[in-house]
């Protein structure tokens, strides 16, 4: 049997991205760190920019928790 | 295994490290000298060897707060979430006792890294030098009259930073395994 190629951990989302932030309430946001694998079982962990006034509130989640939001036009 | 955080910090973070050493070595062995390139070199890999320690340590907050976060309910999870990555020391301050004490006291016990470990006492003097030597290289401070510390001296620290960030993982591990009632990651 071949032997199975070694699983990359696959990063879904980038830097700068913009995502809704399930489970929030319609809360969306930017991307901008990438934490690396420091979810539960290697899941990737973001740091996102929520725009809030009068500055802007930052939360660390797991991938699974974020929708990329298609860019305009 | 150990966390995450600390994997990276052994493959990853420490053999980036030893490079910079390794260069500050050459840059001290160069015929003939070259004072200055000596001394950048040196307060570099000060800056750097900081640096490190300070994001292994901001690694390790952020893998113990999404596993604790991930124990409840999804709409309660990102309210979690929210309050760990609030106003969370480590993202600005050095990776001092005091700043350290700081963010992961947030998990609700007190952290004593001194009775961690019976080598902690002076790995923490360590620390204390390195992130005052931080500061003096990151900001050009006034360099006092012996001169910036010794590459035998970066290298303890550097060994120290080591001894204190496999303890601080240790210490986590049980913390979040009183908590959580589970272990937190394969130790």
């Amino acid at each position: 049997m071949a032997e199975k190629e070694q699983e990359k951990p696959t990063v879904l989302l980038n830097l700068g991205d913009r995502v809704k932030i399930r489970h929030s309430g319609g809360l969306r946001g930017r991307i901008v760190e990438l934490r690396g694998p420091l979810g539960p079982g290697g899941v990737q962990v973001y740091r996102v920019r929520v725009r809030r006034k009068p500055e802007p509130k930052y939360i660390e989640l797991m991938e699974d928790q974020l929708e990329l939001v298609a860019a305009k036009g | 295994m150990p966390s995450a955080s600390l994997q990276h910090w052994v493959n990853d973070r420490v053999p980036r490290l030893t490079e910079i050493e390794a260069q500050c070595a050459t840059s001290q062995a160069l015929v003939p000298s070259n004072p200055r390139l000596r001394e950048e070199n040196l307060r570099g890999y000060i800056m750097l060897l900081s640096a490190h320690f300070q994001g292994f340590c901001r690694d390790l907050y952020t893998e113990s707060a999404q596993i604790t976060a991930f124990r409840v309910r999804a709409t309660l999870r990102i309210l979690i979430q929210a309050q760990f990555t609030a106003h969370r020391t480590l993202d600005h301050g050095n990776p001092n006792l005091q700043n350290l004490r700081k963010d992961f006291e947030r998990f609700g016990f007190t952290l004593n890294l001194a009775d961690a470990d019976p080598g902690n006492p002076a790995r923490l003097q360590h620390l204390a030098e390195l992130n005052k030597w931080r500061n003096i290289a990151a900001h050009h401070g006034t360099v006092p009259p012996a001169g910036l510390p010794s590459l035998t001296d970066l290298h303890d620290w550097r060994n120290s930073c080591n001894g204190l960030a496999a303890s601080l993982d240790g210490v986590m591990y049980n913390e979040l395994r009183r908590i959580l009632r589970r272990a937190p990651w394969v130790p």
